[in-house]
């Protein structure tokens, strides 16, 4: 165990000690965390950014405006007609509420007021405008019968109604699906990192193999077992390393709340740096050359990554490639992780803790054979 | 005491049998040459002593213990200097003098010192904060050398290590490797330059097609074929040189042609100089020069393997 030690200990040391590696294994994992931001904009409350195109310009149209801004989680803004389409089109709006010409008539007169809502973003984000606005005008509608067609009746009882004195409390629910977003996000970004940084640090044992290190290295008290170990315990570190940096970051220097207590998630996490390493060594027992174990690298890991939803929901992809995606490490490793923002114990998804592990499993034996099927002197094990 | 010893050694890749039954001795203060060409099987002899490589057969022991059960203990009394430089270049001299000693357990201020004595012993002290990338051939191999000799091994394995080097550097390593002998190392030293086994080794191993079919000392080797010789005759142009009529002068065993030179290997009891002479100027072929040489190694291993060392 002093040789592995010592193995572990120098490789530590000379990733430590060059800052292209400590770049690499250590920052490289938070640009996940800078691409969720990109995708999902700041963490705090989620605001509605709602156009408002007033074309009756009326007392009504005008409260129905103040109405609406007074919507917790809205920020409202006057636009023009003309200006809708590209503010919707390049996002600076969620949606545009047009209140028609006789918006205000028609509701006097006891008809349904021409509102038109607009917005790429479907129903989501229509839906919770909608339903206000059919409250608020069904009240108008109420007084409008009660004043009988009446209108400084109306006005009176409209007056009574903005100034009555009962105080609806409303309590809204932190809405916390886009903190989950970001989350599952930063972590699809951060297995992609963890598959490439254990793909790298076998690679180094073929390295090992090409600069002819590796013939001193067993020429001296070590065999070929203890040198892969120390290769794995070195993986493990550094994906340790990776995960808790990531996971800090994004819950205490980019207030991302994942859902999920740290230490679950890390400990989940750890499940799949298992994984990793397991595949990084198949590879590397399967490539004859470093060159070819880059390639069956991107071959391998990329590809699985898109398909398994690391980038995008894996919701907006084909049945079949969700079904391809089942059979897939990273797959099981986000649902695990949805699973658990969801509010299931880790003890209720063992199964998928037990598919992880087995994943992992195969891969080290898979390896393990290979490595034991090499007779020349440019094998270890 | 023998500090290595094979016995019917053997190893197969597949159908080809790279090792075939051989056995060898190196005894404890000896500087033992190994010589062979190309896929004689001296790599693979060393990989299997190195531990590199399983056997097929036979047995390896470092002093008296068979490897395959001490494989630590034989280890730990080896040092390997290979062909290849094995060194990591984006380490200082030190650093990878001090990693390669620190896998045989040393630590502490007894490793700072082993580093630091290996480093003066190739003379590369002053240079232990460089990296390799900044050092000359030579110097790579003197550090490669120090990285085989920290650990104080009582065997150490050197397979070529002057290839490719300026002949200041070669010297260096050769006064090296008669310093470690005198310090108490039993040396074992491949090379392709016949004159350097001969210079510093004290016993010389012949290895052809997996076997050693040759042992002895520089003395007993060349008494082999004492019973020839070799005359070299230089010649203006071999254009009328008819190689079947000079075999046919008696006493004539082979002869071999490099650009204007005719090698004739003879039988030492048969005074065939005159006829040989005749030859040439019979045939109008001009004679620049003739001499007639001593066996050396190379004369040796041509006779024994039918081969020159480099082919």
């Amino acid at each position: 165990m002093k040789e592995v030690l010592w193995l572990v200990a120098n490789s530590l040391r000379s990733i430590f000690t060059n800052k292209r590696r400590i770049f690499s294994y250590v920052l490289v994992p938070l640009l996940g965390i800078f691409i969720a931001f990109m995708a999902y904009g700041d963490t705090g409350p989620a605001k509605l950014h709602a156009g408002i195109v007033d074309l009756d310009k009326s007392t009504l149209s005008k409260n129905t405006t103040s109405f609406i801004a007074g919507l917790d989680n809205i920020k409202v803004s006057n636009v023009s007609q003309t200006t809708v389409k590209n503010k919707i089109s390049s996002g600076t709006l969620d949606c545009a509420i047009i209140l028609e010409p006789g918006f205000s008539k028609a509701i006097m007169n006891g008809e349904k007021p021409e509102i038109e809502i607009v917005s790429i973003k479907g129903a989501q984000v229509t839906a919770f405008i909608k339903a206000y606005l059919n409250n608020y005008i069904g009240n108008l509608h109420s007084l409008s019968t009660a004043a009988n067609g009446d209108t400084a009746v109306f006005n009176t009882l409209y007056q009574n109604y903005k100034n009555a004195e009962f105080k609806v409390s409303a309590h809204s629910l932190k809405d916390t699906s886009k903190n989950n977003d970001m989350t599952i996000q930063t972590i699809g970004f951060l297995l992609m990192i963890m598959l490439n940084s254990a793909g790298g640090l076998s690679e180094l044992i073929l390295k090992e193999k090409e600069n002819r290190t590796y013939f001193r290295l067993m020429s001296a008290p070590i065999d070929g077992k203890k040198y892969v170990l120390s290769n794995i315990i070195v993986n493990m570190v550094i994906m340790t390393i990776q995960v808790v940096v990531t996971l800090t970051a994004m819950t205490q220097v980019f207030g991302i709340s994942a859902g999920i207590p740290f230490w679950e998630m890390t400990g989940v996490m750890m499940f799949f740096a298992l994984v990793s390493v397991g595949l990084s060594l198949v590879i590397t027992a399967f490539a004859t050359s470093s060159t070819s174990a880059s390639a069956l690298q991107n071959l391998i890991m990329t590809p699985t990554c898109l398909l398994a939803g690391c980038f995008w929901p894996v919701e907006i992809m084909p049945k079949t490639a969700q079904k391809i995606a089942d059979f897939l490490p990273q797959r099981w490793l986000l649902d695990t992780l949805t699973e658990l923002q969801k509010g299931h114990t880790l003890g209720s998804l063992s199964l998928n803790l037990a598919t992880l592990f087995a994943f992992a499993l195969v891969f080290f034996m898979i390896a393990i054979y290979k490595f034991g099927r090499n007779n020349n002197v440019r094998s270890f094990i | 005491m023998n500090v290595l010893e094979i016995k019917n050694l053997t190893k197969k890749f597949g159908d080809f049998i790279a090792v075939d039954n051989m056995s060898l001795a190196v005894q404890e203060g000896e500087i033992f040459g190994f010589l062979g060409s190309n896929g004689a099987g001296k790599s693979t002899t060393i990989n299997m002593i190195a531990g590199l490589l399983q056997t097929n057969g036979g047995e390896i022991k470092i002093l008296d213990k068979n490897i395959a059960s001490h494989s630590k203990l034989a280890k730990m009394n080896i040092g390997i200097v290979p062909q290849d430089l094995a060194i990591y270049e984006d380490m200082t001299a030190y650093e990878n003098v001090r990693f390669f000693a620190g896998l045989y357990g040393l630590r502490g201020a007894e490793l700072k010192e082993r580093v630091e004595e290996a480093l003066v012993f190739v003379g590369l002290l002053d240079k232990q904060k460089s990296l390799p990338k900044d050092f000359s051939g030579g110097m790579k191999r003197r550090l490669n050398i120090a990285c085989a000799i920290a650990h104080r091994p009582k065997l150490i394995i050197m397979d070529e290590p002057t290839v490719g080097i300026d002949p200041q550097s070669r010297n260096y390593i050769l006064t090296s490797v008669r310093k470690l002998n005198e310090m108490g190392c039993t040396v074992i030293y491949t090379s392709h330059y016949m004159e350097e086994v001969e210079e510093i080794c004290s016993r010389i191993a012949i290895m052809d097609h997996g076997k050693v079919i040759a042992e002895g000392t520089k003395e007993q080797l060349k008494a082999i074929i004492t019973d020839t010789r070799d005359i070299w005759v230089e010649v203006k142009n071999t254009e009328n040189l008819e190689e079947a009529a000079l075999k046919e002068i008696k006493g004539v065993n082979s002869i071999s042609i490099e650009e204007n030179v005719i090698k004739i290997n003879s039988q030492s009891e048969v005074n065939n100089l005159n006829h040989i002479i005749q030859f040439f100027i019979s045939r109008l072929i001009e004679i620049r020069s003739l001499q007639e040489q001593a066996p050396n190694l190379e004369t040796v291993f041509l006779t024994l393997t039918g081969r020159n060392l480099r082919d």
